[in-house]
């Protein structure tokens, strides 16, 4: 069970952007989406979460919008942003040449 | 996201930070709240579902603040919350606040204070624009002797030199000259100066549109200073185009020049008033006795340094000096002194000791800073509990030293505050000592460089006092912190020693202070027991300016000087009362005397007196007799000279005495020549530390309107001297009625004592004493007060040590001495490294130092001894209470 502190800073990034490209979600969804998808490996503490979301949001990526949630409560919705997007693809792009780099070290080494 | 929502967020993160940290609430309290649901529907009760989601939470502070870290002026508002802070605990814990800011008040005023009077007098001497580019031109022989130079000279400057923009020039007006007001007439110092100068100097008058810059458009015309037109005409702005009398020749006023403005500048309280210069014929000419002649000032071309106007403005000199009459004057002109008008103004010992009293300075505030280090570094160990408990809560290392740094801050300029007013109060204090020895008034008020370097002052105690104990802070090892039991064990073995070790570095510094201090002192004393060669007790000058224009076409021996010293004998209280050219060391008026006599041309000083000061300064005669009463117009001229004189030009050399009886120079020209009656034992005339120059007297009712030395002696200044037992506050204003009757002007004549004069002689060695005086003490005192600190920290520290030590058996003695031993080391490290420092620092004041070597024992002891006593002074009481402990208090005590 990998926790994300381990990952670099900016791997935590490209996931919460890539989980708001569909649409707009809170705190709590971002969290549980990525675990979903990630088949239960990535799990995003709380402690990580929110000072990454702040710092996305200060720096343009995401915008954020108090609104009324599945449960009734108010929530702080996140959703992507035109620089954002860009943002994402840059990100996505590097992420695809680290790792094939990667692959291609550990397929040599082993 | 675009700029303005950038904006919006910054806006509202800095102004309605309440809000955001609401919202952050809220949505970290939705997210547990999901959390909670979850586990409840994953099927635990609904107290274990909040337990489980609250703990997988972790620390919800410091999410809180990891989450706010992101949002920007995360700094403003960290250093506003410690600044609250830092009040609160200043509120509760005043003493330690108190002491840190006295302590580091004394540091900074006195640097302060160094700093505005070298800035002011150094930095910026003279009010004129680019004031760094105006040179003075002076022909010299090449030697430091140096002259004005006629019209003529200037003039082929102006045609021939490339390397400079403008040269101007400027003399004096003859004499004394004395201003016509409404009440009485003020002494003014008269400067004739070239149309033009004012317009090089950049300044440009106050009131009124000043002279035309041509010669020949300005006749009759007069510039006054902002003082003359304050004082005597009450600031009338009507003054323009009105006539002014000086010494009964009628101006007219063409303007005021600005607050301030002084050309040229230089020590003198009297206030200036400028006639332009009108050049006649008469004034082309080489011939001294004809033509005026003039100081030249000149401002650079720009791109050209000193060096390179000087190299060309010799080779100028050389064509012009071929132009003089004879060879001795081709001689006397051949070179040139070409140097920065402001550096001119500024004697190079003045120079050196200000800046050695600005390192001094240094060197206190050094002290004071280290003593605030160690109140720092005590006060953090009292409180590392408290850093470690913040620091298990989850605050950063980073964070801790902030507080530390921004406490240092705030303490450091309150400090600067308390400072500065201490430097302007300690300035105003000093004024009369440093009017006599700087050439500008002091200063007393601040402007941008001080406050500049003021701002940096801050900044850089602040890091020295701090730096070090919030680095100790913040380094704490927080589980040994949090289990140790109360304040006993306090702080580690090595921060003792470091805090040791800063004593120790102030008792060297402090002892590097003293003993310069000492050294100086000692040279003030060596200089008080210089025999004079006079008597200086119960003796009153007055300096009198001459208004020779009331006594046009009168005797002034019989109509002033006699008639006043008649009176003044008169006055009750007044034993006995002469006049001369100017009282000794007085520096008020010299009269220089060419001779040529046997050949050679000598220099000698030449003064006019009556018989009777002989009574009143008691010197000595080598030979022969001083003028008596009867010497007089009628009988035969005589001469006085002194032992320097006779040394110099005795017909024996082996005997100067036999120079008695010999004639020189005559009153009257063609008349018969003056027999020198008698030989002075050698006097001190300018300067305590300097030997007797050769100096020649005559008997001033001896002198007649006839003579040649009537216009030089009598007409511009004289000293009146008197022996009295009257205190001065009884005499003065009698004599100032007896001075007004003989001519109004002479009321507001500066009147001293003899003694007075003796000490402002000292010059800048008695100011440096002085200053050293205080910052020595002040050194002292923080010493003491460091000492004791440390020494009191430790024995609380050490109580229950102490007392088993006493339950174990050790006697009361055992226990004075452990302290006195801990005193003891730290005195001995400092005095030792404080004896390598003060060696150095007594090559660098050896040229101030009179009479006393560098290595002067008297000093080398009393210096170390007094800190050793002060030293141990400071350890008694922690040392008493030490020994004083009651073992049963300390056992029981935690």
């Amino acid at each position: 069970m990998g926790k994300p502190s381990d990952l670099v800073q900016g791997t935590l990034d490209l996931l919460i952007l890539r989980t708001l490209r569909p649409e707009a979600m809170h705190g709590w969804a971002i969290a549980k989406r990525i675990q979903q998808i990630s088949d239960e490996v990535l799990q995003v503490q709380q402690g990580s979460l929110y000072p990454a979301l702040h710092r996305i949001e200060q720096q343009g990526w995401i915008k954020a919008k108090w609104q009324e949630s599945e449960t009734g409560r108010q929530a702080k919705f996140y959703a992507l942003t035109a620089a954002g997007r860009k943002q994402l693809e840059a990100e996505t792009a590097n992420w695809n040449r680290l790792s094939a780099a990667i692959n291609l070290v550990v397929r040599e080494a082993s | 996201m675009r700029l303005w929502d950038r904006w919006k967020m910054a806006f509202r993160a800095l102004f309605a930070r309440g809000v955001a940290d609401a919202r952050l609430d809220d949505e970290l309290g939705f997210h547990l709240e999901q959390q909670i649901a979850e586990n409840i529907a994953a099927g635990m009760s609904a107290e274990e579902a909040r337990y489980a989601a609250l703990r997988s939470f972790g620390n919800p502070a410091l999410l809180r603040e990891q989450s706010r870290s992101t949002w920007s002026w995360g700094g403003i508002e960290a250093f506003i919350h410690d600044a609250r802070f830092v009040s609160l605990s200043i509120g509760r814990r005043p003493g330690f606040a108190f002491t840190v800011v006295g302590t580091l008040a004394l540091g900074i005023g006195a640097a302060a204070a160094m700093f505005t009077v070298v800035d002011h007098v150094l930095l910026r001497p003279v009010p004129y624009l680019d004031a760094d580019r105006l040179v003075t031109i002076q022909e010299t022989d090449g030697s430091t002797r140096n002259w004005e130079a006629p019209w003529i000279d200037i003039d082929q400057w102006r045609v021939q030199s490339r390397s400079f923009s403008q040269i101007e020039f400027s003399g004096k007006m003859s004499g004394r000259n004395f201003l016509e007001g409404p009440d009485a007439a003020l002494e003014v110092s008269g400067q004739r100066v070239s149309p033009g100068l004012f317009g090089m100097l950049g300044v440009a008058p106050a009131l009124g549109s000043g002279f035309v810059s041509e010669f020949g458009k300005n006749a009759g015309a007069i510039m006054l200073s902002d003082t003359v037109w304050k004082e005597v005409f009450a600031g009338d702005r009507r003054i323009l185009g009105k006539a002014v009398k000086i010494n009964n020749d009628s101006y007219t006023v063409a303007g005021v020049m600005p607050p301030g403005f002084r050309y040229p500048a230089g020590i003198s309280l009297v206030p200036q008033v400028w006639v332009p210069i009108e050049l006649s014929s008469d004034e082309r000419t080489r011939d001294t006795d004809k033509a005026m002649q003039f100081t030249a000032i000149a401002r650079l071309r720009p791109g050209l340094n000193v060096e390179q106007a000087r190299a060309e403005m010799l080779l100028v000199q050389k064509r012009l000096a071929a132009q003089y009459a004879n060879d001795v004057l081709r001689h006397d002109h051949a070179s040139l002194h070409v140097e920065i008008y402001a550096e001119t103004l500024v004697g190079k010992d003045v120079r050196n000791a200000l800046l050695a009293l600005l390192a001094a300075s240094g060197v206190l505030w050094l002290i004071a800073s280290l003593n605030a280090t160690n109140l720092f570094l005590a006060r953090n160990t009292s409180q590392q509990r408290e850093s470690a408990m913040r620091m298990a809560l989850g605050a950063s290392r980073w964070r801790l030293m902030q507080q530390t740094l921004v406490e240092g801050l705030i303490l450091s300029g309150l400090a600067v505050l308390l400072g500065v007013g201490l430097a302007m109060a300690s300035v105003r204090f000093l004024a009369h000592e440093l009017s006599q020895t700087l050439p500008v008034p002091a200063p007393a008020t601040l402007d941008e460089w001080v406050l500049l370097a003021l701002a940096g002052l801050t900044v850089l105690t602040t890091l020295v006092a701090t730096a070090g104990p919030a680095l100790l802070a913040a380094c704490t090892l927080v589980a040994p912190a949090i289990k140790q039991g109360g304040m006993q064990t306090g702080s580690s073995r090595r921060q003792n020693r470091m805090r040791g070790a800063l004593v120790a570095g102030e008792i060297a510094l402090s002892l590097t202070l003293i003993a310069t201090c000492g050294l100086l002192l000692r040279t003030i004393y060596t200089l008080h027991h210089v025999p004079l060669g006079f008597r200086t007790d119960h003796i009153v000058v007055a300096h009198l300016s001459i208004p020779s224009y009331r006594f046009k076409g009168r005797n002034m021996t019989d109509s002033l000087y006699m008639p006043l010293l008649d009176r003044v004998q008169h006055l009750h209280g007044v034993e006995s009362a002469g006049l001369m050219s100017e009282a000794p060391l007085a520096k008020t008026f010299v009269l220089h005397l060419e001779l040529a006599m046997n050949g050679k041309t000598t220099h000698a000083y030449l003064k006019a007196v009556t018989p009777d000061l002989q009574k009143i300064f008691g010197f000595h005669m080598a030979a022969g007799r001083f003028f008596l009463p009867q010497d007089t117009a009628i009988s035969q001229p005589v001469i006085v000279v002194n032992m320097a004189y006779a040394r110099q030009h005795s017909p024996d050399p082996h005997n100067p005495l036999a120079i008695l009886g010999y004639k020189l120079l005559s009153l009257i020209k063609g008349g018969p020549q003056m027999t020198i009656i008698g030989v002075i034992d050698d006097e001190r005339q300018d300067k305590v530390a300097e030997p007797a120059v050769p100096e020649v007297e005559l008997a001033l009712p001896q002198i007649t309107p006839e003579s040649g030395f009537y216009q030089p002696v009598e007409t511009v200044a004289m000293d009146l001297a008197l022996r009295t037992d009257q205190p001065m506050a009884a005499i003065v204003p009698e004599l100032r009625t007896v001075l007004k009757q003989a001519s109004p002007e002479l009321q507001n004549a500066t009147i001293t004592t003899m003694d007075q004069i003796v000490e402002d002689s000292y010059g800048s060695q008695r100011l440096a004493a002085h200053l050293l005086e205080i910052f020595g003490a002040s050194a002292l005192v923080l010493c003491m007060a460091g000492l004791y600190g440390l020494l009191a920290y430790v024995v609380s520290q050490r109580t229950r040590e102490l007392g088993v030590r006493i339950a174990l058996g050790a006697s009361r003695g055992n226990l004075l001495w452990m302290v006195i031993r801990q005193a003891g080391v730290m005195l001995l490290a400092g005095l030792v490294i404080g004896a390598g420092l003060s060696f150095a620092s007594g090559k660098l004041v050896a040229r101030f130092l009179y009479g006393v070597s560098v290595h002067d024992g008297w000093t080398m002891v009393a210096a170390p001894a007094l800190l050793v006593a002060t030293g141990l002074l400071a350890a008694y009481l922690p040392a008493r209470r030490a020994a004083n402990t009651d073992p049963m208090e300390a056992l029981r005590a935690e």
